[in-house]
């Protein structure tokens, strides 16, 4: 399917900065209508007929002839249908700011490293993710110790309690999320949370439009190990909250108990850059809601030397122009 | 396409030294224009032409012919900086006692106010002082060589007297206790350095050349870590934040005392110490022609 404006036929996308349906054609707001292909072939085109390079889990994409934003039905219908989703909030332009917000301080970057042109290349991507409901019960048992020194006179005392420490505590996990596809990172899309969750809507395909997706690669089985240790890690941190003010702590026992699960699937906002800087690619993430950015700077040696060089050059010059002027005062 | 990031980057390049390259314009601007000022007034002519030109008096003969020359040539090239007179005399005779104060005419018995009184009547006569023959700028240093009553006595006069403290007439003589022994030579060089680092009146960096080259090595590789390190991004997730309520819900929180034990310890006051440190130097005085002088003794 692709959403095509009821004034012009131009594709009218999703724009985050108006929170609805946009043509950039005829600049016409909420004309957007669904539209089927002629053909129902995955690879071709429903607008222009040309040929979509199509790759095994993508859900959404650009026709390289038209440029219109396809979607997929078969990959966000039926048991790839999401349940949720977060539409983008932030726009290309407002994550372009970000971006050179961020890095403007990295002063070894290549030059054109945060350039109109190069940040142009950047796209969003609707990043399949399993969300993990868990209620817990969480036990804690151990020996604490409180110490307390005083002085009277000459002499210091100090005094150790020792304590029994009980804790019983009940934590309802909502929405642990996990992404379920190969091409992002794990690692990168643990760092790009949290999500804000308020703005979670159901499911709707002309959110799509305007931004490349991906069904979800993997089961929910196969990632949920990732949102149990981040379950797990929280539960215990939560527990260990609950015991501070002691100098030390002893476990003795301590166990964290699933009584009950539930899995959805859903689609999360994330804006993609990646800059190619001598035949290595830098790749930076955006959470396409909350602005957070994911990514180290690439650094050109070349600018590194000339900087510093200068730097060390101008300090030795202004303080031995400065001792000089001093003695001839 | 490469030529315009070459051009940006040249461009931002400027952008970023603005600052550094203005201060450097315009500190290198101020030291010419001082610098061209300083020539155009000249030095301070010396305007006492009473004195005599000798300034190395060695009765001691500790020194060589060409020591004596060069130490000539060294102070010429201070008082000319300095704007004060700067002598030397070492003698080797007996100060001290009866038989000294009878056989010299000696005012007193004592070591100290004899090298006090010689100094300062040999400065005196000779009418040394760099503005004038009577209480003029400068010093001198007598060195008294006798076997047992070895020792210098440190004169000062006009604007030395009115710089130098008790502390910095110790520092004088120390300078020279380091090398006489050993290097008489080396001794009254130090004396003459020493004088022209503590009347050195001149603006200076709190530290030394050899810091002008290191300092900016150490801020250079600062700013070259600082600019290189960054991290991917940090981890801004809440412990709370996938917990409904944002909370857990507590079901049980005791607290059960067991027991407790106290350790006593006795506290320890440091003893208080004392040291002596060496005292010398000497406050201002008259000399038997009535000038004011400053000065002090060191004795071996």
């Amino acid at each position: 399917m692709y959403f095509r404006c009821r004034n012009c036929g131009g594709n009218a996308v999703y724009s985050p900065e108006r929170h609805g349906m946009y043509c950039p054609y005829c600049e016409s707001e909420e004309s957007g209508e669904r539209a089927e292909g002629q053909t129902g072939a995955l690879t071709l085109c429903p607008n222009c007929g040309g040929e979509v390079p199509v790759e095994e889990h993508t859900s959404a994409t650009q026709c390289p002839y038209c440029d219109s934003y396809l979607i997929f039905n078969e990959r966000v219908e039926g048991r790839y249908a999401p349940q949720m989703m977060i539409p983008f909030q932030m726009g290309r332009e407002t994550c372009k700011q970000s971006l050179r917000d961020k890095f403007k301080k990295c002063l070894f970057a290549p030059t054109d490293f945060l350039s109109e042109a190069r940040l142009n290349s950047m796209q969003g991507y609707y990043v399949p993710y399993w969300f993990y409901d868990y209620d817990t019960t969480c036990f804690f048992q151990g020996e604490g110790t409180k110490i307390r020194v005083w002085r009277s006179g000459d002499k210091e005392y100090t005094e150790t309690s020792f304590y029994a420490i009980n804790r019983s505590m009940d934590i309802r996990f909502e929405k642990i999320p996990a992404d379920a596809s190969d091409q992002m990172p794990d690692d990168v899309m643990d760092l790009i949370a949290p999500f804000q969750y308020g703005q979670m809507v159901s499911f709707e395909p002309k959110f799509m439009s305007g931004f490349y997706g991906e069904k979800y690669n993997m089961t929910a089985d196969v990632v949920e190990t990732r949102a149990k240790s981040l379950m797990k890690a929280d539960a215990e941190k939560l527990l260990r909250e609950s015991y501070a003010g002691y100098s030390a702590v002893k476990t003795v026992q301590q166990d964290v108990r699933v009584r009950d699960s539930r899995t959805t699937y859903g689609l999360l906002p994330v804006w993609k850059y990646i800059y190619r800087y001598k035949d290595q690619e830098y790749p930076f993430y955006v959470n396409g809601q909350t602005g957070k950015i994911v990514g180290k700077a690439p650094f050109s040696n070349g600018k590194f030397m000339a900087y510093v060089g200068t730097l060390w050059a101008c300090l030795t010059v202004i303080l031995a122009l400065l001792q000089v002027l001093l003695g001839l005062l | 396409m490469e030529n315009d990031v070459k051009k940006e980057a040249g461009r931002q390049y400027l952008h970023y030294f603005r600052f550094w390259f203005i201060g450097i314009g315009i500190l290198a601007l101020l030291c010419i224009v001082i610098a061209a000022v300083n020539r155009s007034r000249g030095d301070v002519p010396r305007t006492n032409n009473e004195a005599p030109v000798e300034r190395v008096y060695d009765y001691a003969d500790v020194l060589t012919a060409q020591e004596e020359e060069d130490l000539r040539r060294y102070i010429a090239e201070t008082e000319n900086k300095l704007h004060i007179d700067i002598v030397l005399v070492t003698f080797s005779q007996s100060v001290e006692g009866a038989d000294a104060m009878a056989q010299y005419g000696l005012r007193s018995q004592s070591w100290e106010q004899n090298m006090q009184d010689i100094a300062d009547d040999f400065w005196d006569e000779n009418h040394y002082g760099y503005n004038k023959g009577f209480e003029g700028d400068g010093v001198l240093l007598l060195h008294n060589w006798y076997e047992g009553q070895n020792g210098e006595h440190l004169s000062t006069s006009g604007s030395v007297e009115r710089a130098f403290s008790v502390r910095d007439i110790d520092q004088v003589l120390y300078a020279v206790d380091d090398y006489y022994a050993t290097n008489p030579y080396k001794a009254y060089r130090a004396y003459v350095k020493e004088i022209a680092r503590l009347m050195d009146t001149s603006l200076k960096l709190p530290f030394s050349w050899g810091t002008v080259f290191i300092l900016p090595i150490i801020i250079a590789f600062v700013y070259a870590v600082s600019g290189s390190s960054q991290k991917k991004a940090e981890n801004t997730v809440a412990v709370n934040a996938y917990v409904a309520g944002g909370k857990p819900e507590l079901h049980d929180k005791t607290d059960a005392f067991l027991r407790k034990s106290v350790v006593t310890r006795k506290i320890e006051t440091p003893g208080s110490s004392g040291g002596g440190g060496h005292s010398g130097g000497g406050g201002h005085h008259h000399s038997s022609s009535g000038a004011s002088h400053g000065g002090g003794s060191h004795r071996h």
